[in-house]
């Protein structure tokens, strides 16, 4: 059974939105909502600032905060590493999404239930890589199995210095990102 | 700093705003009910009960009444009501959410069943449905185990509002365990100061009088340290607190909450140290049933507020944000 990651490579990001678009397209997201965002961060005081973009989704976390407060089991983990929700058993209580520390759940409206990233699932069981990784022009988002060391994301996890968000609340993300570092002179 | 975000959902930006007032009035009408439960049921058990201080038939029937109004209440946050029936075909240990549907389901019997057996014989008298009647009648009997069990669990439900909160790691204004400790001292108290306005007879007001008086300082000390707790923590857990403290505008209901329960506590405190002290007639006078009444009430609103402004400023709270 793969454990599928996500490895983002900040600094090959132009924030062109593409992933955004491609997830809601993809996924059939209700115009208001988003699964995944970019933030643009500019640091510093002119001239001299420093821009941070940066592509936030669920984390499928391994120890996901959200799966434990669920009282129905909607929200679970899967085999593959995955957080998966199964709609038909979820009662909409919100708990997740207050149980969540990346603020990347929300509720479809029109449905009733709990919704977010899900690695494009449908997609993985054909084989392919999730939309925002296929359409990813500056491939800052890269996707793969952690447990095969020749996978791409094995190798650059294995080779670069990365970390991940919000370390401190001990979910254990699976979404990693490539440290940037200041560029000598 | 300049930050710009595409892709945000309105329910968690610019701030969470996931729960509201329905939740609010569910966690503090839940604890209020708790306390009633073990309220009501300690009046029956202490020793030096007289047959005119007999418990209130009242409580033991407003108990699940309450609670039903505040899950109808916690029924309405549902987004997918006709779903509930999933809450009853799973228990998931590690969930307190799944735990309290569960124990709400075992506590609501023992409340009905406690509320029957207590029924004097007047009231039973003027039950038209012969089956609750003979129910009642049936239970009488066994009304001192069925006291016992609702002390026990009257603080299960009381303390279980808290812990509920207190297990969201992501928010730390909730995530702290004495969240559930203020929430039982804070339902304990509100059911002592029912019992207070509710009871007829004086002996049984000024006992609860006296027990509230020591609920009240226990629910300000568990505040107290409440804030210390998260003051003395690590960044987060200091940040949550800030909207109670900062005084700004953006945050003035939060401050508004401080001074409310500044307020309304030591009052409370005060005028039920008044009515224990005070020489007493063989009846109450009206301004001393008004007083007795007006220092319950500000314990209510004191329960109240703890409950509002804690769900609101937790969902305030988090980690890091976008930083």
């Amino acid at each position: 059974m793969p454990r599928y990651v996500m490895v983002i490579d900040q600094s090959r990001c132009v924030a062109c939105m593409a992933c955004v678009v491609a997830c809601k397209r993809e996924n059939d997201v209700p115009a208001e909502h988003y699964r995944t965002r970019v933030v643009e961060m500019v640091r510093g005081e002119f001239p001299r600032l420093r821009s941070e973009m940066r592509s936030e989704l669920c984390n499928h976390c391994d120890n996901p905060p959200c799966v434990n407060i669920c009282p129905t089991g909607a929200s679970h983990k899967q085999a593959d590493g995955t957080v998966q929700i199964n709609r038909r058993k979820c009662v909409g209580c919100k708990a997740c999404i207050t149980a969540c520390p990346y603020d990347v759940r929300y509720i479809n409206e029109e449905h009733g239930y709990a919704d977010k990233c899900s690695f494009c699932q449908h997609r993985l069981k054909e084989g392919k890589e999730p939309a925002c990784v296929a359409t990813c022009i500056g491939r800052s988002r890269m996707f793969g199995d952690l447990d095969d060391p020749n996978s791409e994301v094995s190798q650059i996890l294995r080779e670069t210095s990365w970390r991940t968000l919000k370390p401190e609340v001990g979910t254990k993300p699976n979404v990693y990102y490539i440290n940037q570092f200041p560029r000598k002179s | 700093m300049e930050l710009n975000i595409v892709g945000t959902n309105a329910i968690t930006y610019p701030a969470m705003h996931v729960w509201d007032w329905r939740v609010a009035i569910y966690l503090f009408l839940g604890g209020l009910s708790g306390g009633l439960m073990t309220m009501s049921a300690i009046n029956y058990l202490r020793p030096n009960r007289t047959p005119e201080s007999t418990c209130s038939w009242q409580i033991p029937v407003l108990a699940p009444i309450l609670l039903t109004i505040g899950l109808f209440f916690l029924n309405l946050d549902l987004e997918r009501k006709l779903n509930a029936f999933w809450f009853y075909l799973t228990f998931k240990p590690v969930s307190p959410m799944s735990w309290g549907a569960w124990i709400v389901l075992i506590i609501y019997p023992l409340m009905i069943l406690y509320a029957l057996a207590s029924l004097p014989k007047d009231v039973k008298g003027k039950i038209t449905t012969p089956a609750i009647r003979n129910a009642a009648d049936t239970l009488q009997p066994y009304l001192l185990p069925l006291a016992k069990a609702n002390v026990i669990a009257g603080i299960i439900l009381a303390i279980y509002t808290g812990v509920l909160l207190s297990t969201l790691v992501a928010r730390p204004l909730w995530n702290s365990a004495i969240l559930p400790v203020l929430f039982l001292t804070s339902g304990m108290s509100a059911g002592a100061a029912v019992m207070i306005i509710v009871a007829q007879s004086k002996e049984v007001k000024l006992f609860f009088t006296k027990v509230d008086i020591w609920l009240i300082i226990t629910e300000v000390v568990v505040l107290l340290l409440f804030f210390y707790g998260h003051y003395t923590g690590d960044a987060a857990h200091r940040q949550a607190i800030m909207p109670f403290f900062s005084g700004s505008h953006e945050f003035f209901p939060y401050f508004l909450s401080i001074v409310a329960l500044g307020v309304c506590l030591p009052l409370a405190i005060v005028l039920k140290f008044l009515e224990v002290t005070g020489e007493h007639t063989e009846e109450l006078t009206t301004s001393g049933l008004l007083l007795m009444n007006a220092s319950a009430v500000l314990v209510l609103i004191g329960g109240a507020v703890i409950r509002f402004a804690i769900v609101y400023a937790g969902q305030l709270s988090g980690y890091g944000g976008y930083m």
